[in-house]
C-alpha cells in the first residue's frame, strides 16, 4: 500500500509542478473498472479532465498528453453514497455542544442542515478513506424536521461542498397515526401544510397585484416548495402499519415526489412501493428482526424482497450520530444481504447509483460514466467485502489525501512506536 | 379465564407435536437435540484455529460431544451421521468475549462503587431470541457481564448457547470465576446528567478506590485467618470476591478506553500480585499493547467503533492488528446482542484494518477469546479432544455472502437453516392461532376471532415494535445510552 500510494502521491506532485490546475487530462489505467450501470470493464481506462469523467471503457484512447496513473491489479468503484446521515452535524455523540443535528421542537421545517456542516469534522476523512464520497445529510428534530442537502465529503467550506440543497424535505410520520383519526402530531403536519398552502396562494396573489404581502413566517416559506410541487419529500416511518399509513397520507396529500425512509418493514409494503413508483431509504440491513417471532433473517432479506418487487432502493446504516463514523460501513450492510438473495451487483447500486438517482444527482454521481463527476475511489476487491482495503479516492477529480485521515496518522505513529527497553 | 385455558391448552399441546421436531422458535418448547454417537462432516475446507491453519478437502468427526478427530478420508463408524460438507467451510464455533445478551431484569448493579458481591448468573433469560439468533450466526459460547457502572463490577458468567436449555443447562461447566471492573466516564458517571453524587468523580478517583478495595481485602484476609475467640468472624462476601481475585482463581475482565487508565490498573494489580485477565473494549489498547503483552493482559475490542464519547475519540480500527502483531491475546467481542451474529464478519476487518492474515483474523473470534477466558483446552478450536462446538458455512466464513448453514454445540445440532425455514410456516400457523384464540376471547359471544386478526396482527406488531423499537436513531442511542453506563442496560 505503502508504494502505491508513494507512487501516486509523487506522481501527482510532479504533475503538478508542470502543469496547472486547469484542463489536464489524466488516464487511470489497467485496473478493473465497475461501472455499476454496466458490467465490469478489466483493464479498462477511465479519463478524466476538469473534474468529470471524460471517458470510460476498454478501448479508450489514452491522449498523448495525458497524465497515467496505473492502477492494474486494482478495482475502480463510483464513490459510495450515504443515502441519509448525520455526518458534518455530529462530533463526539456524548458532548451537546458538538451535536447541531436535533433542534427543539416539533415543527423545523426552516431548519437546513448544510448550514451547520463541520467541512473540517475529523469523522469524514475516515468515512472518505474507505470509498464514501459523498453522503446525504439530514436534519432528524421534531414532525417536520427541515431540509436535507447532498455534500461532497472535501471541501473547504459547506457552500463549497454543497452538491444540492435543499435536496428535500424530511417530515417524521407519527407511528401514533395509525388508526388514529384524531391524532394530533398528525393533526400538527397537516396544518402546518394547509398554512404553507394558504402562505404561498397569498404570496402569490400579492405578488400579481396591490394586495398585502402575508406576514413573514420562516416555516411557511420553507414549506412553500413543498407544498407547491417543487420540493422532494422524505417521510420517515417505522413499522409495517405507520408505513402504510403513511403512504395513505401522501396519497391524501397529493404528494407526488416521494421518498420513504424506513427500516426492514419496508419489505411488507414493497408493493404498494412498486405500484406508486416511490423510491426507498433502507436504514439497515445488519439490525435485529423488530419482532421476537420473526425469522432470525428477516432484516437480511428484505433488500432482495424490495428488489424482487421492482422498488429502487438505498441502503444506510440509519445515520445516527452513534454511527456517524462509522458510516463507511454501509456497504457492510448491503454485503449482508448477499447472503440472503440480493445480487451483488444490486448491492452495489444501494450504495452507489440508486442513492445518487433517489436523492436527484443521478446526472452527476453513482456510476462511472462520462461526464459525470469523477468521484471514485480504488480498492483491491469489492466494497462489500470487509476484507478489502481501500487505497485511494478522487473527489470531482481532486485525489483525496489519506493523511487527513487520524485514524491512519494514529495507526502509523503507534506501529512505529519502538519496543520499551526490556520488551521481548 | 376461558380463553387463557384454551391458549394453554393448545400451547401445551403444541408443545407435544413440536416435541417430535424438537426445535421450536420458543426455548421452553425446544428439546435439547440429540447427541449422536458420531458425526462426520466431510470435504470440508476446515479453518482449525490452531496450528494446523486452514486444511483443504478435510473430514471433521465428532463423538460424543467432543471433537474426535481431524483428518483427510476418514472412516466412518457404524450408524455415523454422515454430512457433506464439500464446497463448505468449518470454522471453531464463535465466541464472544464480551456480550450482555440473555439477561433479564438489569445488567448494572449501578448502585456502590464497588458490587463484586453480585453475580449476573442470578439473571440468566434463557428465552432469550438473542440466544437463537447468535447461534444462527454461528456465535456458540458468550461471556455475559455485568455492566460497567461501577469500578469493581459484579461477578459473570460464561454460557454455551444451549438453545432449550435452562440456566443452569446454559452455563460451561469448569468455567474459571470471571468478574467485570470498569474505568472512565462510566464508573465516574460522566454521562448521567449530574445524577452521580457517588464517590469517585475522576480517573484517579476510580483508580484509588481499586487500590483500596484490594487493600482491605488483604486487611480482610489477616483478620479471618486471626479470628480468636467466642465471636465468630463476620464473612463479607465482597472482600472473599476480592480474596479470590487475589488469589487467582477469579479473573478480571475490566471495561476501559484510554491508555492512562488501563495502565494504571495494570499497575495497581502488580503492586496487589495479581494479572489482569482482559481489558475490555480497550480502544486504546494500541498505545499501550507492548505493555500490555508484558503484564499479560489480553485485549478483547471493537472492530471499529469510535466517536460516541470523547474516550473513544482515538479509537481506530487498527486497534485489533496493533496488539495482535506486537503480542497481546487479541480478541473482537460484541457488548452488543445484534453485532452477536456476525462476528464473523468482525474479525474480517482486521484484514482490512492493519492487514492481518484471514486465517489470524479469525482467531480473533475463536481461538483467542477462548483463551482469554482461559478454556483453551476446551473450545475455540477445531483439534482433536475439544468440545464439539463448530460451525459449518456455505461458503468463505469471512464473507458476508456466506451463510451459517448449522451450528453444532457439544455434538448436537442446535441450529439448523434448512430445518429453520421448514419450520417457518408452521410457526406462523400457530401464531395465527394463538392470536385466534386471543380475539375469541375477547369477542363474547363470537368465537370465529378470524374478522379482526389483520388487526390483530398490527396492533402485535406495534406492541412488539415498541419495545425493540425499530427506529435506528432511537435504537442508536440507546445502544448510546448503554454504552455511557446510563439506566438499567449496561
Amino acid at each position: 500500500m505503502n508504494s502505491f500510494l508513494t507512487r501516486v502521491i509523487a506522481c501527482a506532485a510532479l504533475v503538478a509542478l508542470a502543469f496547472s490546475a486547469g484542463a489536464e487530462q489524466v488516464a487511470f489505467t489497467g485496473a478493473t473498472l465497475h461501472p455499476v450501470d454496466g458490467e465490469p470493464v478489466e483493464n479498462g481506462v477511465l479519463l478524466v479532465e476538469d473534474g468529470r469523467i471524460a471517458a470510460v471503457g476498454r478501448d479508450v484512447e489514452v491522449p498523448a498528453d495525458a497524465r497515467r496513473v496505473d492502477l492494474s491489479g486494482r478495482h475502480v468503484y463510483p464513490g459510495m453514497i450515504h443515502a441519509g446521515t448525520v455526518l458534518g452535524l455530529t462530533e463526539i455523540g456524548s458532548v451537546p455542544g458538538t451535536e447541531d443535528y436535533s433542534e427543539m421542537g416539533q415543527v423545523n421545517a426552516a431548519i437546513r442542515a448544510e448550514t451547520a456542516f463541520n467541512a473540517d469534522s475529523m469523522l469524514l476523512a475516515p468515512n472518505v478513506t474507505n470509498g464514501l464520497l459523498t453522503a446525504h445529510v439530514m436534519p432528524v428534530g421534531g414532525l417536520i424536521r427541515g431540509t436535507s442537502a447532498v455534500m461532497r465529503l472535501d471541501g473547504w467550506n459547506f457552500e463549497d461542498m454543497s452538491l444540492l440543497a435543499p435536496a428535500g424535505m424530511h417530515i417524521a410520520f407519527p407511528a401514533a397515526a395509525v388508526d388514529d383519526s384524531d391524532n394530533e402530531e398528525l393533526k400538527l403536519i397537516d396544518s402546518m401544510l394547509d398554512e404553507a398552502r394558504a402562505w404561498a396562494s397569498a404570496a402569490e396573489a400579492a405578488s400579481d397585484s396591490e394586495s398585502a404581502r402575508p406576514a413573514a413566517n420562516d416555516q411557511l416559506a420553507a414549506l412553500e416548495p413543498l407544498v407547491s410541487g417543487d420540493m422532494r419529500l422524505f417521510v420517515h416511518a417505522s413499522g409495517e402499519s405507520a408505513m402504510n399509513a403513511a403512504l395513505d397520507w401522501i396519497e391524501k396529500q397529493e404528494f407526488e415526489d416521494v421518498v420513504l425512509v424506513g427500516g426492514p418493514d419496508l419489505q411488507h409494503v414493497a408493493e404498494r412501493l412498486a405500484d406508486a413508483g416511490m423510491d426507498a431509504i433502507l436504514t439497515g440491513v445488519q439490525v435485529m428482526p423488530e419482532r421476537r417471532w420473526e425469522p432470525y433473517d428477516a432484516a437480511y432479506v428484505a433488500p432482495a424482497v424490495l428488489a424482487e418487487a421492482g422498488v429502487r432502493f438505498a441502503i444506510t446504516d440509519g445515520g445516527s450520530a452513534f454511527v456517524a463514523g462509522n458510516a463507511r460501513n454501509i456497504p457492510f450492510h448491503a454485503g449482508m444481504a448477499t447472503g440472503f438473495g440480493l445480487s451483488h451487483a444490486d448491492a452495489l447500486k444501494s450504495v452507489t447509483l440508486w442513492p445518487a438517482e433517489i436523492l436527484g444527482v443521478g446526472d452527476e454521481l453513482g456510476s462511472l460514466a462520462a461526464g459525470k463527476r469523477a468521484t471514485f475511489f480504488v480498492a483491491d476487491g469489492s466494497p462489500l467485502d470487509e476484507m478489502t482495503e481501500v487505497f485511494g479516492a478522487w473527489i470531482d477529480g481532486r485525489e483525496y489525501d489519506f493523511v487527513r485521515d487520524r485514524q491512519r496518522r494514529l495507526y502509523q505513529r503507534y506501529s512505529n512506536r519502538p519496543q520499551p527497553a526490556g520488551a521481548n | 379465564m376461558k380463553k387463557l385455558t384454551a391458549i394453554v391448552l393448545t400451547a401445551a399441546l403444541t408443545g407435544f407435536s413440536a416435541g417430535l421436531f424438537a426445535h421450536d422458535i420458543e426455548a421452553w418448547n425446544s428439546a435439547i437435540p440429540d447427541q449422536p454417537d458420531h458425526v462426520l462432516l466431510r470435504g470440508a475446507t476446515v479453518w482449525t484455529a490452531g496450528d494446523d491453519g486452514i486444511l483443504e478437502e478435510t473430514d471433521v468427526l465428532l463423538r460424543r460431544g467432543k471433537i474426535h478427530r481431524v483428518g483427510k478420508d476418514l472412516k466412518a463408524p457404524r450408524g455415523a451421521v454422515e454430512i457433506d460438507a464439500s464446497g463448505r467451510h468449518i470454522t471453531p464455533g464463535l465466541i464472544d468475549a464480551h456480550s450482555h445478551a440473555a439477561v433479564v431484569g438489569g445488567v448494572n448493579e449501578a448502585t456502590l462503587i464497588s458490587t463484586a458481591m453480585v453475580g449476573i448468573e442470578d439473571v440468566i433469560d434463557a428465552e432469550s431470541i438473542h440466544i437463537y439468533r447468535q447461534m444462527a450466526g454461528g456465535l456458540t459460547t458468550m461471556q455475559v457481564m455485568h455492566g460497567s457502572a461501577n469500578a469493581i463490577g459484579g461477578r459473570n458468567i460464561i454460557l454455551k448457547l444451549r438453545w432449550g436449555a435452562d440456566p443452569e443447562g446454559l452455563k460451561l461447566d469448569g468455567q474459571p470465576g470471571v468478574i467485570k471492573f470498569a474505568l472512565g466516564e462510566n464508573p465516574k458517571q460522566s454521562n448521567w446528567g449530574g445524577a452521580g453524587g457517588r464517590y469517585p468523580d475522576t480517573r484517579p478517583g476510580v483508580a484509588q478506590i481499586i487500590d483500596e478495595k484490594f487493600q482491605q481485602a488483604e486487611q480482610y484476609r489477616r483478620d479471618r485467618d486471626n479470628a480468636q475467640g467466642t465471636v465468630p468472624h463476620r464473612r463479607d462476601i465482597e472482600m472473599e470476591v476480592l480474596l479470590g481475585i487475589l488469589d487467582g482463581d477469579i479473573h478480571v475482565h475490566s471495561h476501559g478506553y484510554r491508555a492512562d487508565e488501563m495502565l494504571e490498573l495494570m499497575r495497581i494489580a502488580e503492586r496487589h500480585d495479581f494479572r489482569i485477565q482482559t481489558l475490555q473494549h480497550v480502544l486504546e489498547g494500541y498505545k499501550i499493547a507492548d505493555e500490555m503483552a508484558e503484564h499479560g493482559a489480553g485485549g478483547s475490542s471493537f472492530s471499529d467503533w469510535w466517536a460516541y464519547k470523547y474516550e473513544v475519540f482515538d479509537a481506530i480500527p487498527y486497534n485489533g492488528a496493533i496488539m495482535h502483531d506486537r503480542g497481546v491475546l487479541t480478541s473482537f467481542s460484541s457488548d452488543d446482542a445484534e453485532l452477536a451474529r456476525r462476528m464473523n464478519l468482525e474479525a474480517a476487518k482486521a484484514v482490512r484494518y492493519g492487514g492481518l492474515d484471514e486465517h489470524e483474523a479469525l482467531k480473533l473470534v475463536t481461538a483467542n477469546p477462548a483463551a482469554q477466558l482461559d478454556l483453551a483446552d476446551r473450545i475455540g478450536r477445531v483439534a482433536e479432544g475439544l468440545d464439539a462446538d463448530v460451525v459449518l458455512w456455505s461458503g468463505h466464513p469471512l464473507k458476508s455472502s456466506s451463510r451459517v448453514d448449522q451450528t453444532w454445540i457439544d455434538g448436537r445440532l442446535y441450529f439448523d437453516r434448512q430445518r429453520d425455514l421448514e419450520q417457518r410456516e408452521a410457526w406462523e400457523a400457530e401464531r395465527r392461532r394463538l392470536i385466534e384464540l386471543a380475539r375469541a376471547g375477547d369477542g363474547g359471544d363470537d368465537n370465529s376471532g378470524g374478522e379482526d386478526e389483520e388487526e390483530a396482527e398490527n396492533a402485535g406488531a406495534e406492541d412488539e415494535a415498541s419495545v425493540s423499537d425499530p427506529d435506528e436513531r432511537r435504537r442508536g442511542e440507546l445502544v448510546m445510552r448503554r454504552l455511557l453506563g446510563q439506566g438499567a442496560s449496561s
